[in-house]
């Protein structure tokens, strides 16, 4: 590094590395923004080193209970993640050029959400030691097994996509080897594409199957097609749907925090109608799903699907929230056009969505863990110890801050400029 | 994993799971490296420069890669998709065609400033003149000057350079700016300009030399005035930064009434250095 920029004070080096015409707060603003999600990020990390070093009896989970807070937060997390795949589905695959305003943003955000769910599924698995045996002994009849290795897979394509973004700062392509590199990198970036909606199709798909196939588990338990039950195909249908959603609501959040316009409004709508079009179909496929186990699927393993909801904590009040309140209501709104228009309409409905395809995880995994299996068994309660919860922060945090180091230092919004412009031409 | 590894099996499941899976790592490995081996090629034959200018190109918003004739309202709303580089543009030869440049005044005025019409003039507003011995000048045209300011410090090209049209073919030094700035033509430095010059490279020009991606002539004064308006626009998008007002003339020294963040930001936008 040049002596000049070593000497120069802390302010200076930081505009020098803000890329040109992109305007952020100062130094001061930022780091006081990023220090209580140090400090989260901190307790989190110091929670982890306890399960790791000492066990996971630090968590409240147990052998009856072992799916908790850390596997809805992956499950979660990885739903509204798929923005990235299906966003650069959209715009490599199916030449959607609105896109490219949101790409970007939605690499960070997968990014982040990968990295994370793999962080603390090493903490939540335990001995990350051995973590390579998972690998190199795999059981191909576990969908787990198919799950690791496209969660792997796709997280390294992921970092893949995000290194031309890091090589696009104003210092780092100042270097010609970087700048090349970048461009060529960035020429073949369909081949990502197409192979992280390959990966993404799958570990999506297994997650939700990996419940489906629980036999022992008839609050979960579904038929389906070939090998593959139907929340297989449901949680591929309603990821595809949130993550658009979650594009489209994370840049929003951005644009109140950063006070300025990142994205044409059209961008929004072309989101909107994505998400709202798929959720109305997951909605659509779902009911349909929940019907033939009510009359089918819950009666034939001894269960009468009604029994699942005798427990006020999960009533039906559940099944509707899911359905109606975040599914329908959402599709309702980001698919018509009038609605879809007015900004917090839309916003709303991408709450809504992306609320929707969270409690379906929260059912999948807590809900499951708590209701009976066998006629004679109890209603199982459980709520996470503060390890978890720090974990659970420190995963929020560490988004948060990976996110507000890209914004600051990279360019996320490339019509950023181009809006800021023309907002004085106005 | 391997035939060798404790566990693995001869079935169809496990040849179809992990044939997948090192299909999938085969595709992304070979993907990186091809990239890497496009990268190393580009180095050996000396695209660097090109790219380095075509990923500049790319990253500027529409309204900036506006096509000349957009300007001169031959082809309204039309944004370059070339790199500014005319020279292979079949609209372009066409439109030459049909409206052969109309030839100007030598001095053509816009708002304020006096414009020397007996030369060509790049987008990334740098100019480039014809010598009587058939070398070429290179020099920052009026808009390039009042930006770089009364003592500017660039960094030059030594005699013998090649250079490459669109290609940052040298840089200016500014207190808290930097900007690359864009060769005109193609050529070989012959020499770099004495202290005090309006220029600044004295050019041998390619053998193959086309300036037909550059602007000249009646095109001249949109152009300009464009750039003005853009100049304005960048000017104010700073907070509180001065702006200029409807009818003002563009002051000698325009870097000295900024700040460095403000003449930042203009350098980038005037010499196309995104």
């Amino acid at each position: 590094m040049p002596s000049a920029l070593a000497s120069a004070p802390a302010a200076s080096i930081d505009r020098r590395f803000i890329n040109r015409g992109a305007s952020r707060s100062t130094l001061a603003r930022f780091s006081l923004w990023l220090l209580p999600w140090f400090g989260l990020l901190a307790l989190g990390a110091y929670a982890m080193y306890l399960c790791l070093s000492q066990g996971l009896f630090h968590t409240n989970m147990d052998n009856r209970y072992a799916f908790g807070l850390w596997i809805f937060l992956d499950l979660t997390i990885i739903a509204l993640g798929a923005g990235a795949f299906f966003t650069g589905f959209l715009l490599y695959v199916l030449r959607n050029k609105e896109l490219k305003a949101v790409i970007n943003s939605a690499v960070v955000i997968g990014l982040t959400c990968y990295s994370g769910a793999m962080v603390v599924l090493a903490v939540d698995v335990g001995q990350p030691l051995r973590a390579w045996f998972t690998y190199y002994h795999p059981n191909v009849h576990s969908m787990l097994t198919e799950v690791t290795f496209c969660i792997t897979c796709y997280l390294a394509v992921l970092a893949i996509e995000y290194v031309p973004l890091v090589l696009k700062n104003r210092q780092l392509k100042l270097r010609p080897s970087f700048l090349v590199f970048e461009w060529e990198l960035h020429k073949l970036m369909v081949v990502f594409a197409l192979v992280g909606t390959l990966l993404s199709f799958f570990h999506q798909g297994s997650l939700g199957g990996l419940f489906g196939v629980l036999r022992g588990r008839p609050f979960v338990f579904r038929e389906g097609f070939a090998i593959w039950p139907s929340t297989f195909f449901l949680f591929i249908l309603s990821a595809m749907a949130a993550g658009p959603s979650f594009v489209a609501l994370t840049t929003w959040l951005v644009e109140k925090l950063a006070r300025r316009r990142l994205i044409q409004a059209a961008v929004y709508d072309t989101l909107g109608r994505i998400s709202g079009k798929l959720l109305l179909a997951y909605v659509f496929l779902k009911t349909i799903d929940t019907l033939l186990w009510i009359n089918q699927t819950a009666p034939g393993r001894g269960f009468p699907a009604h029994r699942f909801y005798l427990e006020s904590a999960f009533g039906t009040w559940m099944l509707f929230a899911e359905i109606v309140l975040f599914g329908l209501l959402p599709a309702a709104i980001l698919i018509r056009p009038s609605w879809r228009a007015r900004r917090g309409a839309l916003i709303t409905g991408a709450i809504l969505a992306c609320l929707g395809v969270t409690l379906n995880r929260f059912v999948l995994t807590i809900q499951t863990m708590a209701l009976p299996t066998l006629p004679f068994d109890r209603f199982l309660y459980y709520s996470p110890s503060w390890q978890e919860y720090a974990a659970f922060g420190a995963i929020i945090a560490y988004a948060v801050l990976v996110y507000s180091f890209s914004y600051r230092y990279l360019t996320l919004f490339p019509q950023e400029r181009e809006l800021a412009l023309s907002s004085k031409r106005s | 994993m391997f035939p060798w590894v404790y566990g693995f099996q001869w079935s169809f499941g496990y040849v179809l799971f992990l044939g997948i899976f090192f299909a999938v790592a085969a595709v992304v490995v070979s993907t990186l490296i091809l990239a890497a081996w496009r990268s190393f090629s580009a180095f050996r034959r000396g695209r660097v420069p090109l790219i380095q200018w075509d990923s500049a190109f790319h990253d500027l918003p529409p309204q900036e890669r506006a096509c000349r004739h957009d300007f001169t309202g031959e082809l309204s709303g039309r944004v370059c998709e070339r790199g500014f580089d005319c020279r292979e543009c079949a609209t372009h030869a066409k439109l030459l065609q049909v409206h052969p440049p109309e030839p100007a005044p030598d001095l053509i005025e816009v708002s304020g400033l006096a414009i020397p019409t007996d030369r060509l003039y790049h987008r990334g507003h740098t100019w480039a003149q014809l010598q009587p011995d058939g070398s070429y000048l290179i020099g920052l045209d009026l808009i390039g000057r009042r930006l770089a300011g009364a003592n500017p410090t660039f960094t030059l090209p030594t005699p013998g350079t090649p250079i490459i049209a669109n290609s940052p073919a040298l840089s200016l030094h500014r207190p808290g700016a930097e900007a690359r700035i864009l060769a005109p033509i193609d050529g070989i430095v012959l020499e770099t300009a004495p202290p005090n010059s309006n220029w600044l490279l004295r050019l041998k020009p390619s053998p193959f030399l086309s300036t037909r991606h550059l602007l000249s002539g009646s095109e001249l004064r949109a152009w300009f005035a464009r750039e003005l308006d853009r100049l304005q626009l960048a000017l104010s998008a700073g907070e509180g930064a001065p702006s200029l007002a409807d009818g003002g003339v563009l002051v000698d020294d325009l870097a000295a009434g900024c700040t460095p963040a403000q003449l930042d930001t203009l350098c980038g936008a005037i010499f196309l250095d995104e």
